[in-house]
């Protein structure tokens, strides 16, 4: 296992300019071990989410660097942070966006055709519990059964990481223990990198690795000795 | 494995099918009509270009004033000049030498009987005899018995030698100072000194004709010219577009355009000449395409000349005039154009020369090249299709800018998706190419359709629309590959980079901007303050301004469809006009152009009719080149015009008193067209001859009917070099009836004047009018389209306004309203704009063509083509109500997707 799989090392980020200026990375380090799953946890404006969108490759630092796999993001061209993203990443977000005119088995074959060595389709849908919505339309699912499918989305791609952006943050407490319990699976099942932002504190307990955020800086770095499987969080 | 997208296109099609059904309809209509118009245009040029090979189109043709004799065709078909120096000295020195022959004789003659009476009466006075008549019985007797002996004597005699050679020589020198004289003026009008003349070897045959009036209801009065040519010509033959040739002598074939239009079907029974015929058969001669009577003609007439074909018997039973005319072939092909204008000079250097060796008179000559009945049509065909098809990429444009709005406010709505997918690694070109395909699609569907529409129903239209114009012949489909190129490639081209553009520009932004939805590539610093209106109004300027690009699309729709119906509305009414106002326009009722000042009998051709007034004419040509924006236009050809030499005080062209030499007015048509003025200078020049006029506008008249020059009658004489007493035709109020026929070479009226405006009434007319209609409903799909973007954009709004409290018909007032004001609005500045540019658009058509007549709409018609589109609009509006009623109340409350 590679220990250093992830490295963010001293990465900076502002938005604005003179006065209305606003650090929100502010030199940030930490590694990431592959096959982990990291939680990325912080209240709104610790700069969580664009962390994930610089390690997503969707956003640049002003300083520092991510490397994945001792390749740096910031060596490469937007052709290549494409082929990056493609290669390597799979997209979980809060508000699932789905492909409205694409049903559910579509949905997820979006994100088979862009990977080199996907998961079987049809796996993937049985895996996600999906089979008897298989041929429904966004719109005639569920938020969570919507959630669902954009897991699906991104694990078919057989992703080295997969990103997840808050993605409880629109469902109810049972359906978001489904998710969870769900990406736990796929990082245990298909060997996932899993990062995961959310200002969910009791998520921390079924991470390998918790990254507390808060005001642009990296304020505790813990390993979970003892993880407690999805089903059994409370809060 | 194929992109998972692919499978939302046709998902896309079916969800949305009332708005690519509308694009489709209008695809498939323009995209099938130019296909129609290029299909039955190549086709029609295919039929025409085999016609000229299998009917023998000759290469040119000539008319002789008599039968020209077998040695007179042969030395013509050898294509070499004549010595016609020579002729005309041997004939001279012929008529010469017989001449002083026979004075000589005479002098022989009376010397010889002079010195045998002086003889005699000298021994009768020696003998002393006194009687006169023995006297006379004496010289009776001597001349009877030594008048032989005497001639011969003084036959012998040096003297009479002497005398006769200084007689001959003396004629000899007079016949060759004349002939030389001749030959220099005919060797330099018609350039038959050129050191360079390449002989030209023709096949030549008799192409007889006559003209006869033709009776097409028998009721006694003519209704037409007709030119009757033998059923066995072997040269300039017809097609059958029905029935077939005539067998014998009461049958007859007629031209189908004509019979069309005077109502002639076959079996019927028409009156030629005096004769009666059957109809058995509607033709189309390969050398009278379009129904020209005289090459000079302004317009072909369909309705006025006809030309048919008799048996050889039937012709002989014929009464009028017969006009011999030879058509001919190169015995070797021109290579091009300059080659064949290069033969045909040659030979009619050889034609001038052969018929004056010969005694004969070269009546008429037109090499085919020059032919307007062969040519017009053709050279016209070929105009057709390429303004059809401007229009068709117009259309295909606007449709490619409402193509890429539709797509522009996809990827605002599917913003997030758009940044899911750019995130999971979709590369900016896989969803360029997936944008792209829509539009593509749609056109490739449309351009089959279109083009199967094309070769099958359109090409009919096309095809048909060429039927009513002119004399053509049964068409074959042949498949065209510049209609495949305009109508699929260049449309495909058209939208693929207009969709490619926006696409492009439109995903430019990074994947984080597409996941925050924040599509703007510039952050606006404020927001645009408005007045203080009332809300309402306020409301309806931010939608306006939220959906700028689509009423955009929309001005520029509206703009374009207004300039199209003044086209509709102001070329049926600008027709109308010319054909309404030809009288006021004409400034003589008729206008006599004779074949020459003289009859046959060397007397100047004159009138009774007191309304008379002798004029001079000429036709020169003026170049159709004044400006850059004209250079290149029009035919290719110079425009015609017609020289008039008015006497002092006329009492039909009101011309400026002692009007300087070299000055001229011109007509008020001339100065329209070429847009001149007085003061300008204007050059004119021969057609044949390499010979220029430069003349100062002085003035105008006020006469619509043609591109004329008036100057005054001595100055015409002058400049033409014209004898003093020449002239070329009269002016009159009422008919001459005692001119003979013979002489006269035309007879301008009202009517030849109308004939441009009628023709093309009859041709175009019915397809304009219905082309109004087409516009409606092209107005009303581009305007719905537009519309129902900006609703479609407005979905979620209009949703959140119905939550909050708004009724349909507020809403409705929001979001109709403001597209009803751009389009009433545009529809007014349209039809101004359009007016004023269909008249410039209308001067540059008639550049392409002779003559001119001005574009004219009628104050109907001005309302009309505004009120035609608003009713476009309003049933589109009614459409649009009926739509955002319809938009749930729960839209606004649902998820992004």
């Amino acid at each position: 296992m590679n220990e250093n799989f992830l490295v963010i090392h001293d990465l900076k980020k502002s938005f604005g300019q003179g006065e209305a200026r606003q650090d929100v990375l502010r030199g940030m380090d930490f590694t990431v071990k592959q096959g982990e799953f990291c939680v990325l946890l912080g209240p709104s404006g610790s700069g969580k989410s664009t962390l994930l969108n610089i390690i997503g490759g969707i956003d640049t630092p002003d300083s520092g660097f991510v490397s994945i796999n001792g390749d740096k993001l910031e060596d490469m061209n937007e052709k290549q942070l494409t082929m990056y993203r493609r290669r390597h990443l799979g997209y979980v977000f809060q508000m699932y966006n789905l492909i409205p005119n694409l049903n559910v088995k579509e949905n997820i074959e979006v994100g088979a055709y862009l990977s080199d060595d996907p998961l079987d389709v049809e796996e993937v849908i049985t895996t996600l519990g999906l089979q008897d919505h298989k041929y429904k339309y966004p719109n005639q699912l569920s938020g969570g059964q919507q959630q669902r499918v954009s897991i699906g989305r991104a694990v078919v791609k057989n992703p080295d990481i997969l990103m997840c952006d808050e993605p409880t943050g629109a469902l109810d407490y049972k359906t978001s223990k489904e998710i969870l319990s769900l990406i736990g699976d796929c990082n245990s099942r298909y060997g996932s990198t899993v990062i995961m932002v959310t200002h969910n504190e009791a998520i921390r307990h079924m991470a390998d690795h918790v990254i507390k955020l808060r005001d642009g800086i990296v304020r505790h770095n813990d390993i979970n000795e003892v993880k407690t499987p999805a089903d059994e969080l409370e809060w | 494995m194929k992109n998972p997208l692919i499978k939302r296109i046709p998902k896309e099609l079916s969800s949305d099918w009332h708005k690519y059904l509308v694009i489709l309809v209008f695809l498939v209509l323009m995209i099938g009509l130019v296909s129609g118009m290029y299909v039955g245009h190549d086709s029609m040029l295919f039929s025409i270009d085999k016609g000229r090979e299998e009917l023998r189109l000759e290469d040119g043709s000539f008319e002789l004033s008599k039968k020209a004799s077998t040695e007179q065709l042969k030395d013509i078909s050898r294509g070499e000049m004549a010595d016609v120096r020579q002729y005309f000295l041997d004939k001279g020195i012929k008529e010469a030498d017989s001449e002083v022959a026979d004075a000589i004789e005479k002098e022989l003659d009376e010397q010889v009987r002079s010195a045998i009476e002086e003889g005699v009466r000298m021994q009768c006075e020696a003998f002393g005899i006194v009687d006169e008549d023995m006297i006379d019985e004496q010289i009776d007797k001597a001349i009877k018995d030594n008048y032989d002996s005497a001639v011969d004597e003084a036959r012998r005699s040096e003297e009479f030698k002497t005398a006769e050679k200084e007689a001959y020589d003396k004629a000899h020198e007079a016949v060759t100072e004349a002939v030389d004289d001749e030959w220099d003026d005919i060797s330099e009008e018609y350039g038959l000194n050129d050191e360079g003349f390449v002989p030209v070897q023709v096949n030549i045959f008799e192409d007889f004709y006559r003209d006869e009036n033709e009776d097409s209801d028998n009721d006694g009065t003519v209704d037409a010219t007709v030119r009757v040519f033998k059923s066995d010509a072997p040269i300039d033959q017809a097609s059958f577009n029905e029935g077939r040739a005539p067998q014998n002598d009461s049958e007859i074939a007629i031209d189908r355009m004509h019979a069309h239009n005077a109502g002639i079907g076959i079996g019927d029974t028409i009156t030629i000449g005096g004769r009666k015929f059957d109809v058995v058969g509607l033709l189309s001669y390969v050398n009278y395409l379009t129904l020209h009577e005289s090459n000079t003609d302004l317009m072909f007439d369909a309705f006025g000349f006809d030309v048919a074909m008799v048996t050889p018997e039937a012709f002989d039973l014929l009464h009028s005039r017969v006009h011999y005319n030879y058509a001919y072939i190169y015995e070797t092909a021109p290579a091009d154009k300059i080659a064949e204008a290069d033969m045909s000079e040659s030979f009619l250097k050889s034609l001038i020369t052969q018929t004056l060796v010969y005694d004969n008179e070269l009546k008429d000559y037109l090499p085919e090249y020059l032919r307007q009945a062969s040519n017009f049509a053709p050279s016209d065909i070929e105009g057709d299709s390429s303004a059809t098809s401007i229009l068709c990429y117009i259309l295909i444009a606007v449709i490619a800018f409402i193509f890429a709005i539709t797509i522009s406010n996809t990827i605002d709505k599917e913003s997030t998706v758009i940044g899911t997918l750019r995130a999971s690694g979709y590369s900016k070109k896989e969803l360029v190419i997936h944008y792209m395909s829509m539009p593509v699609v749609v056109t490739l569907i449309g351009a089959v359709i279109g083009n199967v529409l094309g070769y099958t129903a359109f090409r009919g239209l096309a095809v048909s629309l060429y039927y009513e114009s002119y004399s053509l012949p049964a068409c074959h489909i042949v498949w065209s590959p510049t209609a495949l190129i305009k109508t699929t490639v260049i449309p495909l081209i058209l939208m693929f980079f207009i969709n490619l553009f926006v696409i492009v520009k439109k995903l430019q932004l990074s994947p984080l901007k597409f996941l925050r939805h924040d599509l703007t590539k510039t952050k606006r610093s404020k927001a645009r303050r408005l007045p203080a209106w009332s809300f309402m109004k306020r409301f309806r300027l931010r939608i306006l301004f939220q959906n700028m690009p689509s009423y955009v699309i929309l001005i520029f729709g509206v703009i374009f469809i207004e300039l199209m119906m003044c086209f509709a509305f102001g070329l049926p009414d600008s027709l109308d006009n010319y054909g309404s106002k030809a009288h006021e326009m004409i400034f003589a009722d008729y206008q006599y152009m004779l074949m020459g000042y003289k009859d046959s009998d060397n007397e100047v051709i004159e009138t009774s009719e007191d309304s008379a007034e002798r004029f001079s004419c000429k036709t020169l040509l003026y170049p159709k080149k004044t400006g850059s924006m004209r250079q290149g236009m029009g035919s290719g050809g110079d425009e015609s015009v017609t020289v008039y030499g008015i006497i002092p005080d006329s009492s039909y062209v009101d011309l400026p008193r002692d009007l300087p030499k070299n000055h001229v007015c011109l007509s008020s048509a001339f100065m329209k067209k070429f847009g001149l003025k007085a003061g300008d200078k204007i050059t004119l020049h021969e057609e044949y001859e390499n010979k220029s006029y430069e003349f100062l506008v002085d003035d105008v008249i006020d006469y619509d009917g043609s591109i004329a020059v008036f100057m005054d009658n001595a100055g015409f004489n002058e400049t033409f070099d014209k004898k003093d007493e020449e002239f070329m035709g009269y002016f009159s109020r009422n008919e001459i009836t005692d001119i003979d026929e013979q002489d006269i070479a035309t007879v301008i009226t009202a009517e030849d004047i109308t004939k441009v405006a009628s023709q093309l009434n009859h041709s175009i007319g019915g397809i304009v009018r219905a082309f109004k209609y087409v516009l409606v409903v092209l107005a009303a799909a581009l305007i719905y389209l537009l519309a129902k973007i900006i609703i479609e954009r407005n979905e979620r709004s209009i949703s959140m306004a119905k939550i909050l409290g708004f009724t349909n018909r507020e809403i409705g007032s929001l979001y109709i309203i403001p597209t009803a004001i751009v389009v009433t609005i545009c529809a007014a500045c349209g039809f101004v704009a359009g007016y004023f540019l269909m008249m410039e658009v209308f001067k540059i058509f008639m550049l392409q063509m002779d003559g001119y007549f001005s574009y004219y709409m009628t104050k109907a018609s001005m309302v009309l083509s505004v009120l035609y589109l608003l009713i476009g609009y309003l049933s589109v509006s009614v459409v649009d109500y009926i739509r955002i009623k319809r938009i749930p109340l729960d839209e606004a409350l649902k998820n992004v997707e």
